[in-house]
């Protein structure tokens, strides 16, 4: 693949998502709500592709195609039931959407905050997402340094990969707040979707045919379509991956914050939908992708290159290897735009409102703006280091984040739950996940994926039944008496 | 279908995406064992999540 053509390919994405960003300015949004939420008036098309980027980072094309080239169909089953905890959208969305609406919310902590009566409580979680997050934007950068470097033989650096990447990534966040970053990641859900769908319709055409792929694969190892398969899906392993991952949709705050945005519950609907479809297109899509990989190129060191090896073969053209390029790039950067924005809102809001006692809704927006470049270069920085800690930080990132699980299910179904239980849970879960990470990641035969959260329940619970709720607490629109809907209107008796 | 009997049939699913393959197909190296039972299984969430959410209105708009 020459230079010129990658440069064309980067130069023609910055250019259209330059434009789509810069026409998604309407008025000024002067206000916390306006900026990091779109005025809560987001529609469900635009919602749903968002949404799509934002969960599905490079990885997936990457990581998922590899995860499958090494460990076979459990792979599928891993991103299936991830796939399927996406329905916590349907229990928790209103439940968001409602309460954001009732009390003006910006973060996901804020509300909890609110909830359990502690600031505390939302200064903690803001920082742990932080520390989990950070780590997580910057695999991302480091991914699209990777990317460029590889496909160019090292004419475009690591270091103009990932400075190219955190460069767009401020400027999607900034130039209209959330409303720039939902139009360019419609924009890349668009690129990601159709180059991944048209390699693999290529690539498996190439091979014969869906029913001749899966021919080859049996031929060449049919341990690849068992399950557990060559060894890599366990049952211990495939619960511990795929654990914390279901609770992606209210554990990661880059998404759950997208519950305060839609218009109404139907574009929340529609965001859901359309989601589910994408997903579930684009699952399958990785996965074929990775069998195919494994069929074509069966001796790879590092599983981690079937991606890369599938798309520089003859059996894809160099334009479409570009595309696809592109799409990954796209993905990585829609990826890391959205959690810069929902980290300097959490910490204009959560971390910075909280401790100064700054309430001033229009001063926090100027932090949270001029935050955004500084937790980038964080996130830079940590890319830059090539630092072996990083991976394991952001395998951990999702099992870290899930530790706020029980204190969200709590504030909503569990009028007993407590501050101190939900303080507890986080700082109790968190700490056991680090040491879990720092020593091995094995305890009864089960790694930290499946401690970590039942580890949290067992902390909220124990410590919610032997302290008691503040008088500062707010169960309006959490816990009601009344029996209601899931739109908020009360029953008729 | 109302809503809660969506959820549950969720949970049914999600509790399968576990069960059959691990339990029962596991052993069938062909497109038609885990791979396709995975493959119904994320087309019947959303099947469920379109029933589950029949009754989100425009209200807020």
């Amino acid at each position: 693949m020459t230079l010129s053509l990658v440069l064309w390919g980067i130069a023609i994405y910055v250019v259209l998502s330059m434009a789509v960003a810069w026409a998604s300015r309407s008025g000024a949004p002067g206000s916390m709500s306006g900026y990091f939420l779109g005025n809560r008036k987001m529609g469900g098309i635009v919602l749903a592709l968002s949404y799509s980027a934002t969960t599905y980072s490079a990885f997936m094309m990457v990581g998922l195609a590899g995860l499958t080239y090494r460990g076979g169909v459990g792979a599928l089953g891993f991103e299936i039931v991830y796939f399927a905890g996406v329905t916590l959208v349907a229990i928790f969305g209103p439940r968001f959407w409602r309460v954001g609406r009732m009390h003006g919310v910006v973060t996901p902590f804020e509300m909890l905050g609110l909830r359990y009566g502690s600031k505390w409580f939302a200064v903690l979680a803001g920082l742990t997402s932080l520390v989990f997050l950070i780590p997580y934007s910057a695999v991302q950068l480091s991914g699209v340094g990777y990317l460029l470097s590889g496909m160019t033989q090292g004419q475009i650096s690591f270091g103009t990969g990932i400075l190219i990447a955190t460069v767009l990534a401020i400027l999607f966040s900034w130039i209209a707040g959330i409303r720039s970053v939902m139009w360019t990641d419609s924009l890349q859900a668009l690129v990601m979707i159709v180059a991944s769908v048209a390699v693999c319709g290529l690539v498996v055409a190439e091979l014969g045919g869906f029913f001749s792929l899966f021919d080859r694969i049996v031929q060449a190892s049919p341990a690849h379509l068992q399950v557990p398969g060559p060894g890599l899906f366990s049952f211990a392993t495939f619960l511990g991956m795929s654990l914390p991952w279901f609770f992606f949709a209210i554990s990661n705050p880059q998404v759950s914050q997208r519950l305060f945005m839609p218009a109404s519950l139907a574009a929340m609907r529609r965001m859901l939908i359309i989601f589910l479809c994408f997903g579930l297109v684009y699952t399958i899509v990785s996965v074929i992708w990775g069998f195919s990989a494994f069929v074509l190129f069966p001796g790879l060191e590092r599983p981690d290159l079937a991606t890369a090896t599938l798309l520089s073969s003859s059996y894809v053209p160099p334009v479409l290897g570009v595309i696809v390029m592109i799409g990954i790039m796209a993905a990585a950067i829609s990826t890391i735009d959205s959690i810069l924005l929902t980290l300097s809102s959490i910490f204009a809001r959560d971390v910075y409102g909280n401790l100064t006692g700054d309430h001033d809704d229009a001063r926090q927006l100027r932090i949270g703006k001029w935050v955004i470049p500084v937790i980038s270069a964080l996130a830079m920085g940590f890319a830059a280091m090539e630092f072996s800690m990083i991976a394991i930080l952001s395998v951990a990132s999702s099992v870290g984040l899930v530790v706020i699980v029980p204190a969200t299910i709590g504030a909503f179904f569990w009028r007993r739950g407590t501050a101190a239980g939900a303080i507890a849970s986080i700082a109790g879960g968190g700490a056991f996940v680090t040491v879990m990470y720092l020593t091995g990641n094995a305890l009864m035969g089960l790694n930290a994926g499946g401690l970590g959260f039942p580890g949290a329940c067992v902390i909220f619970v124990a410590v919610s039944l032997v302290t008691r709720p503040r008088p500062g607490q707010v169960l309006e629109g959490f816990v009601d008496d009344r029996r209601t809907s899931v739109a908020g209107r009360v029953r008729p008796a | 279908m109302s809503r809660r009997l969506s959820l549950w049939l969720v949970a049914l699913v999600i509790l399968s995406c576990f069960a059959v393959p691990y339990a029962l197909i596991g052993h069938v190296a062909a497109w038609y064992g885990s791979f396709l039972f995975w493959c119904l299984a994320g087309l019947a969430i959303i099947v469920l999540n379109i029933t589950a959410t029949a009754g989100f209105t425009e209200e807020g708009e």
